[in-house]
């Protein structure tokens, strides 16, 4: 199965936007909670949160995981 | 709960603390609500989350010596739990899709197919298909292309891991160095960041 104009696509924005990421996911991980927190408060991002935002931009996963835990957040913290 | 200190949480959670089962149950109680949340819209089912939220628990119980406090030990917390929610959900929805059937074709197309109907800038859409096409045959690997056919089906890193003998750190940094080594050629082609994403649009 040759791929979809869709797929395509997708993976021309996913070359566009790939930026040099100098974290793994397990990197991503230990300091996700921390950047979820930062976000939610609205304050900025410090230098050492920048490689989680920029590592969540290249990574479809962690991007994923993030989101649901802000959704989960905002609820909890209500 | 958010004005709970690492302190406090860490000791309540401890086997000899009078509170153990007390905190553990408000912990619970605390995760279940934000996975509900959070994996309700994506179809999981109650259940689903009562499911995850105990065995959550179970490994939040046995990490709780490294939590460092950089954030609230709740938020941390969650982001266990969420993260082990969603690998659970992923792993179900992919349980029966084997990696041969996801990648099947490789990541084949024909340029001057998908190229009908040029972008209103007036760019060359089949330049830049042809030139992914070349791209794609000279500077991936097979494991790259493999990687990046079965994350353009729609399979998460982590499951494409499981069916490789991998780890998701290996398989993230095969798809990342493929963009990368994709990007660095359409550069030095002359085709811009705003070509890549433009080039289908309508």
């Amino acid at each position: 199965m040759t791929l979809t104009f869709d797929q395509i696509k997708n993976l021309l924005s996913f070359v566009a936007v790939t930026t040099d990421d100098t974290l793994d996911c397990d990197d991503c991980f230990s300091h996700v909670a921390q950047f979820a927190e930062t976000k939610l408060s609205g304050l900025g991002v410090s230098e050492s949160m920048k490689l989680v935002q920029t590592h969540l931009e290249n990574c479809p996963c962690c991007k994923d995981e993030f989101q649901a835990l802000l959704a989960a957040m905002a609820e909890v913290d209500e | 709960m958010n004005s709970e200190s690492k302190v406090s949480w860490v000791d309540r959670l401890d086997p000899d603390h009078p509170e153990r089962e007390q905190a553990v149950e408000e912990l619970r109680a605390y995760l279940v609500r934000g996975l509900r949340a959070a994996l309700t819209p994506r179809g999981a089912s109650n259940e689903f989350c009562e499911d995850i939220a105990h065995d959550s628990i179970i490994k939040i119980l046995d990490k709780k010596s490294t939590f460092e406090g950089r954030s609230k030990f709740t938020t941390w917390a969650m982001s266990i739990s969420i993260r082990t929610g969603i690998s659970a959900f992923r792993r179900r929805h992919f349980q029966d899709v084997s990696l041969d059937a996801i990648t099947e074709g490789g990541l084949k197309f024909d340029p001057a197919d998908m190229a009908q109907g040029n972008p209103e800038d007036g760019m060359d859409r089949e330049a830049i298909l042809k030139k992914l096409q070349e791209l794609i045959e000279s500077e991936l690997t097979d494991k790259q292309r493999t990687v990046v056919r079965a994350l353009l089906g729609g399979m998460p890193v982590e499951e494409i891991a499981s069916r490789t003998d991998s780890n998701r750190n290996a398989v993230y940094k095969l798809f990342h160095d493929a963009r990368q080594r994709l990007k660095k050629g359409f550069l030095a082609a002359n085709f811009s960041e705003s070509d890549m994403m433009n080039a289908l649009s309508s």
